[in-house]
């Protein structure tokens, strides 16, 4: 039992058979091969698989493949620039050590590259917030916040000072 | 996780026939509840239905009545600056629930018709005197939300039927409203929880709804805390009375979250302070 499907993936129409309950997430990592979004739970509580769907985040692992059937969706492969640069978010990751064994990464800054779309320059507070869904192991959080800190500088939108360590 | 077949009808009436084809088929919106209890085998049903390419069913509209689509997200309702500011529980109750990614999945119906004792928009919504619009193959019908919860995860619906809308009154020229919600931690779903909402003119309450969530089988209205505050004016011995009615009224468990004496302290705890909170808070 399998349905054909045309997925709109980082701006590029693929058709594929699923199965009708393939998740969003099996199909981008066994399918589609872009393995750089995570599945930690399965239960939409860790935030390792986030994408983007029109913009927003949301949890692969809860999302069905068919469902999302010719909606836009962005990946971490989708956020690299021409010639493989790392995007602005990306990049202050890795300056500002907001990663350890990379696991929670492609989720956290995809949580973080919609937070500074809609909202430039976000205090602590509300970085915090726009990360609550997506857990970190190794790192204890600081430089993840720092990281997306770092970032909205980096886009040239963060006029605030550093705060207080 | 069990295969299931899925489908994505256009219209409701494409949706009842599926269903009436299908037995075991089960409806699905955000899928943040179904598609949990499916991977762990809780549920395991052959066939869902989503609802989500049936646009009738996301419509927001403020009028002389504010109707929400069933399918409206968590994170739609807290996006639209006219429904939350007519009517701040919405967000109260939108803004710490879950996380951004479920937020942007959610449903408010899924949330109704999942039929948590602990659903975050139940205690804002009965507090808001909302009724449901329901539609199933026979036709239409309107039901005060506090007479959809049956027991938790049982709903009033029939089996084929869908939840279309959830229509709220305006919220009153005197409008005062607080809703507390305890958790553990952030993404945490509520020990207890408390919407108020009543109309403060003179210094008298009136039309008071208080409205808990998480202390008995189904989301409930205490009915008996309003009776006490209807037509009075605020006052501690009032609140402290309130306070202890409340605790009368509710039906808590002990759970891997809290004991049920727990859940009875905190029911006393936030009856006080959302009904101190909803009349000192300035509009
Ligand atoms: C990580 C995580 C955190 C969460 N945090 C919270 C929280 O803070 N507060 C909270 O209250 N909940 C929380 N939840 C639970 C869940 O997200 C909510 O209950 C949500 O609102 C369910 O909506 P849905 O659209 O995803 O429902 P679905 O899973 O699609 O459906 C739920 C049930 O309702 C039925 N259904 C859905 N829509 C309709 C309709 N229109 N008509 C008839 N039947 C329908 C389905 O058949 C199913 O039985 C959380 C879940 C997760 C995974
Ligand atoms: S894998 Fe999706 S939230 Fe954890
Ligand atoms: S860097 Fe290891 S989980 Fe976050």
């Amino acid at each position: 039992m399998s349905r054909e499907c045309t997925l709109d993936v980082n701006g590029s129409l693929t058709t594929l058979q699923v199965a009708p309950s393939a998740r969003l997430i099996d199909v981008l990592r066994d399918n589609l091969g872009l393995t750089g979004t995570k599945e930690g739970c399965g239960n939409g509580e860790c935030g390792s698989c986030t994408v983007l769907l029109e913009g927003r985040p949301v949890n692969a692992c809860l999302l069905i493949a068919l469902e999302v059937e010719g909606r836009a969706i962005t990946t971490i492969e989708g956020l690299l620039g021409p010639g493989g640069k790392l995007s602005p978010v990306q990049q202050a990751f890795v300056e500002a050590g907001g990663i350890q064994c990379g696991f929670c990464t492609p989720g956290m800054i995809m949580s973080a590259t919609a937070l500074l779309e809609a909202n430039p320059a976000p205090t602590d507070a509300e970085i915090r917030d726009a990360l609550v869904g997506n857990l970190c192991r190794c790192t204890g959080y600081t430089q993840i916040i720092e990281s997306v800190r770092a970032a909205a500088v980096r886009l040239g939108t963060g006029d605030r000072p550093e705060a207080p360590r | 996780m069990t295969p299931f077949d899925y489908h994505r009808p256009e219209t409701l009436a494409e949706a009842f026939r599926i269903a009436g084809e299908i037995p075991g088929a089960r409806y699905v919106a955000g899928g943040t509840d179904v598609l949990v209890r499916i991977r762990s085998g809780r549920e395991r049903p052959n066939a869902l239905i989503s609802l989500g390419r049936i646009d009738t069913l996301a419509r927001l509209e403020l009028g002389s009545v504010t109707r929400i689509g069933a399918r409206a997200t968590i994170g739609q309702v807290l996006d639209h600056p006219e429904l939350t500011s007519a009517y701040p529980l919405l967000a109260q109750a939108a803004r710490p629930f879950g996380s951004t990614q479920v937020r942007n999945l959610a449903t408010v119906g899924g949330n109704l018709c999942n039929a948590s004792p602990a659903a975050d928009m139940a205690p804002v919504l009965l507090a808001l005197d909302a009724r449901v619009e329901i539609e199933g193959p026979q036709g239409t019908r309107e039901v005060p939300l506090d007479a959809f919860f049956k027991g938790p995860g049982q709903t009033d619906l029939a089996p084929r039927e869908v939840l279309t809308t959830i229509v709220l009154e305006p919220p009153g020229p005197d409008a005062r409203s607080c809703f507390l919600r305890k958790s553990r931690v952030g993404m945490d779903i509520a020990l207890t929880s408390v919407a108020a909402h009543l109309q403060l003119a003179d210094d008298r309450l009136t039309r008071v709804r208080i409205a808990a969530g998480a202390v008995a089988p189904c989301p409930l209205r205490l009915r008996a805390v309003e009776d006490l505050l209807e037509g009075r004016t605020v006052e501690p011995g009032l609140l402290d009375e309130a306070a202890r009615l409340a605790a009368s009224e509710i039906a808590p468990i002990t759970d891997i979250r809290a004991s049920a004496n727990y859940r009875r302290r905190l029911t006393r705890t936030l009856v006080r302070r959302a009904v101190a909170a909803a009349c000192e808070e300035s509009r």
